[in-house]
């Protein structure tokens, strides 16, 4: 199954703006986003901290819609679903 | 009116349209972009993210602060320094707290919509630098990837 991924900003320079990840069946968001990070360091720092959790400060849009810190083991993400990876906003 | 345009932002045309009977107030927040040692700055959006976050926050704004109507223009693309990036407009009937109310306004859409910053120039990223949090990558790597524009 596929899932399609978006990623803004300096995460679009890392990760490529739109792509498109198969998977082998439903996976988490974490899992998911393991998988893209597969064989890159930098790639991984970028999104997870030493611990292996995804940092706080990322913004993550599943079809549209904002994923709750709590809901990321917990949903699951299946063919023709989008996820979307947003750095965060600073300024003022 | 709540948009996010490529467009630079003129709040003339929404100050005019704000001029209703029961207008008593406008207020207008422009936010610009500042010299921090950058020549320019790229905003992009999730755009149909961003405009439902950006319209949740207007009408949130109009029913805490009574206010009349709210506009929300937020800009995207490359931004140069001075460029105005947002405009908010509040409109009340009569302007007790209409300042703080156009100010939240602004402050909340830039802090709440899925939007991201990149700069380019001689020094620091303002959005990266002025964040308490470790920059989720290597900020060189973001700067560098931006051309100098000057």
């Amino acid at each position: 199954m596929n899932i399609r991924m978006r990623a803004f900003a300096q995460f679009g320079e890392l990760f490529g703006t739109e792509t498109t990840l198969e998977v082998s069946g439903p996976s988490t968001i974490p899992e998911t986003l393991h998988r893209i990070c597969e064989g890159s360091e930098e790639k991984r720092q970028a999104l997870f901290d030493e611990s292996g959790a995804i940092h706080p400060y990322i913004i993550l849009v599943r079809n549209r819609v904002r994923v709750d810190r709590d809901e990321l083991y917990v949903l699951r993400l299946g063919e023709g679903d989008e996820l979307a990876l947003l750095p965060p906003v600073a300024g003022g | 009116m709540i948009t996010i345009t490529t467009d630079p932002i003129d709040p003339a045309p929404a100050i005019d349209a704000a001029r209703m009977p029961g207008t008593g107030a406008i207020v207008t927040f422009l936010g610009v972009v500042r010299d921090d040692g950058i020549d320019a700055m790229e905003i992009e959006a999730f755009e149909e993210v961003a405009l439902a976050d950006l319209r949740e926050i207007a009408a949130a704004a109009a029913e805490k602060h009574q206010l009349n109507h709210v506009d929300i223009i937020h800009r995207i693309g490359r931004l140069f320094v001075g460029n105005p990036f947002c405009s908010s407009c509040a409109v009340r009937g009569i302007e007790r707290r209409l300042f703080w109310a156009a100010k939240r306004s602004s402050s909340a859409s830039r802090s709440a919509y899925p939007s991201g910053r990149r700069s380019s120039g001689k020094g620091r990223a303002p959005g990266w630098g002025r964040m308490r949090i470790p920059p989720p990558v290597p900020e060189c790597a973001y700067t560098k990837s931006a051309s100098h524009v000057k």
